[in-house]
């Protein structure tokens, strides 16, 4: 029995180790990012090291209030991020609904279809849905950026698998209790689904947030440059860039609303990625 | 008040006939429950009436009127369900209010008829609480709540004890037959249970694979079972069943000769008897006296405290339950002798139906 403990305790002595370990390294270069941006670029012309020692400064800070066209960008990237998560949600749990309580000719073969979809790689259809979406000319609009990222399997999948565990006594005794079909959806389902629509739309939205791939093959022009794209197409020009501690000010000025939305909702947050869901 | 009436009604599901061409008649204000085995079809039967199955035939009609063709909701009945299925994210007084709102109810009455429930059901101080915050025995009586302020021609019932513990159980059975005196509404229980259904019902309707095996009262059916299977089905322990060597007539009354070679005069006339028949013969353990008549081996005791239980081997190898007082003095492998009372048997033919005089 002492054994066993003390092996256990030494696993955990492990794991925390460990994880320790990992913090240290995933939270080093934004420590070092935070502290960048409030040094003088003219500083950090010379050396990127001492991020502890003065002299601090705003300036890079208050240049993006002033100059630069990141607000643009960020609200760019908070339309394209709310509405692919609204239309997410809302399409995601009606196709679960449907998939999970209605009997429909094919209803297995399309979920079959829905997941086979999981297995298709992003890269193979960027090709595709560019040259669609140039025949349509909708390059370098919101439909483009906000669109192609609606069909999301997973999270068919998710909300199908979330509303099969909702006992249908609860949905019989709505419909007894003379509800018709589309207020047992609103009134009873729906609420009781919050916590699968939460893990759903908190995923969706960090992914539309950090989404790099399309909105750089769709938006061109910087004007629908979202966040991601934006900054990336400063820091290519990295030789002329109005300097390391602006670039970095805007960094931590593009994370702080994910930052802020993760304090909100960090234990969904934690139970979306660990992949344990709903409890 | 409502009279039920089932005429002909059927299901199947896939190739599985689950009722089959069923009819019944359940007078107003008349306590029901549907008894049989697991898979027999009554909850179908309960959830066909609901509205909650379709019919594969047949028609249902509630208080005159015609229900198997309109909605759920616009049939006037009210259901419990087995796992009670309240709105989990809404308030007990939300989820009573729920049915009385989709209907347009004013506030005052809803608020009456909750007050009015609640107090019937001595769930007041529970109103603002959420299901998860209650006992499975109030969650139970919630479910009742809400059903009631619907105030339903007809209360369904779907198992609705099976999740509460043996005291709860037996509480809540006598509470339901209080709320029934009470309500006076038509009301149909089902249960696999047939305590529950023995203690509740002013009529038993005993199901067997999608059938109606014998409608009755209680007490008809425990005394003139229809069938084998509800011979065998109600009463605790089962009814024991001894296959019939041979018969012979003594004054008009069939007389049974056992494996054993024992001999039985029952009260059935030889009139009701069909020529060539396999007859077998049925009789339950508190008509089984232990003193004198063919020898057995005790075989098992089962003390119940007011009585015990004696399972005993007869002479030809086959097992037979009988009586004793709770305190008898008696040990395994002893030798009794058993007299079975002619007059309380029952002879059932090949089909399993009973032969009555």
């Amino acid at each position: 029995m002492r054994t066993w403990q003390r092996g256990r305790s030494l696993g955990d002595r492990l794991l925390l180790a460990a994880v320790v370990a990992l913090a240290v390294v995933w939270l080093a270069p934004i420590i070092w990012v935070v502290g960048l941006s409030f040094k003088p670029n003219e500083v950090l012309m010379h050396s990127t090291g001492g991020i502890l020692t003065p002299p601090f400064t705003l300036k890079n800070y208050v240049d993006i209030l002033a100059a630069s066209s990141v607000f643009g960008w960020m609200l760019n990237s908070t339309i394209v991020a709310f509405g692919q998560t609204i239309l997410t949600l809302l399409i995601a749990s009606l196709a679960g609904y449907g998939f999970a309580r209605t009997n429909f000719p094919g209803r297995n073969a399309l979920f079959v279809l829905v997941l086979a979809a999981l297995a298709v790689p992003e890269q193979a259809i960027i090709v595709p849905l560019h040259t669609m979406f140039a025949a349509a000319d909708l390059h370098n609009t919101y439909t483009a950026l906000i669109v192609p990222r609606l069909a999301f399997p997973f999270g068919v999948l998710l909300m199908t698998q979330y509303f099969r565990a909702i006992p249908p006594e609860i949905e019989e005794a709505a419909l007894l209790d003379r509800a018709s079909r589309l207020k047992v959806f609103f009134r009873i389902v729906l609420p009781l689904s919050i916590p699968a629509q939460a893990t759903l739309g908190i995923y969706t939205f960090l992914h539309a947030w950090n989404d790099y791939f399309w909105p750089l093959v769709s938006a061109t022009k910087p004007a629908m440059y979202t966040l991601t794209v934006g900054l990336a197409s400063m820091q290519t020009n990295f030789a002329q860039t109005e300097g390391i501690g602006f670039l970095m000010a805007q960094a931590v000025f593009a994370g702080l609303p994910v930052l802020i939305l993760y304090l909100f909702f960090q234990r969904h947050i934690v139970s979306a990625v660990a992949g344990g869901p709903l409890k | 008040m409502a009279d039920l009436s089932l005429r002909h009604v059927s299901k199947r599901f896939g190739q599985l006939d689950v009722i089959r061409d069923l009819s019944l008649e359940i007078p107003s204000g008349e306590f029901a429950v549907f008894l049989g085995p697991s898979g027999c079809g009554k909850s179908t039967l309960l959830r066909m009436i609901a509205g909650l199955e379709g019919l594969g035939g047949g028609e249902i009609h509630l208080g005159g009127a015609r229900i198997d063709t309109i909605a759920p909701g616009d049939r006037g009945v009210a259901m419990v369900f087995q796992h009670y299925a309240l709105y989990p994210h809404m308030t007990v007084r939300q989820n009573m209010e729920f049915g009385l709102r989709n209907i347009a109810t004013p506030q005052p009455e809803i608020d009456r008829k909750i007050a009015d429930a609640a107090e019937m059901l001595e769930i007041g101080e529970l109103l603002e609480r959420k299901p998860a915050q209650l006992s499975g025995g109030q969650r139970q009586r919630v479910a009742i709540g809400r059903a009631i302020v619907k105030q339903p021609r007809a209360f369904l019932f779907d198992e609705p004890l099976s999740n509460l513990d043996a005291a709860l159980r037996s509480r809540t059975r006598i509470e339901l037959a209080r709320l029934h005196h009470r309500v006076q509404s038509t009301m149909i229980f089902v249960t696999h249970d047939q305590v529950e259904a023995m203690t509740m019902a002013n009529r038993i309707v005993v199901m067997n694979q999608g059938r109606i095996e014998q409608v009755g009262t209680p007490m008809e059916i425990y005394q003139r079972p229809r069938t084998r299977f509800v011979a065998g089905f109600i009463g605790a322990p089962a009814m024991n069943f001894l296959p019939v060597a041979a018969i012979r007539e003594e004054a008009g009354r069939v007389v049974v000769t056992l494996p054993d070679g024992s001999t039985v005069t029952t009260a059935v006339p030889t009139t009701a008897l069909r020529p060539g028949a396999a007859l077998t013969l049925g009789v339950r353990a508190e008509h089984i006296n232990p003193g004198a008549g063919t020898p057995a081996r005790v075989e098992v005791i089962e003390r119940l405290g007011e009585r015990t239980l004696v399972y005993a081997n007869l002479a030809d190898g086959s097992t037979i339950v009988y009586d004793e007082p709770g305190d008898v003095v008696l040990a395994v492998g002893a030798t009794v002798h058993l007299a079975i009372d002619g007059a309380a048997t029952h002879l059932f033919d090949a089909e399993g139906m009973a032969v009555h005089g």
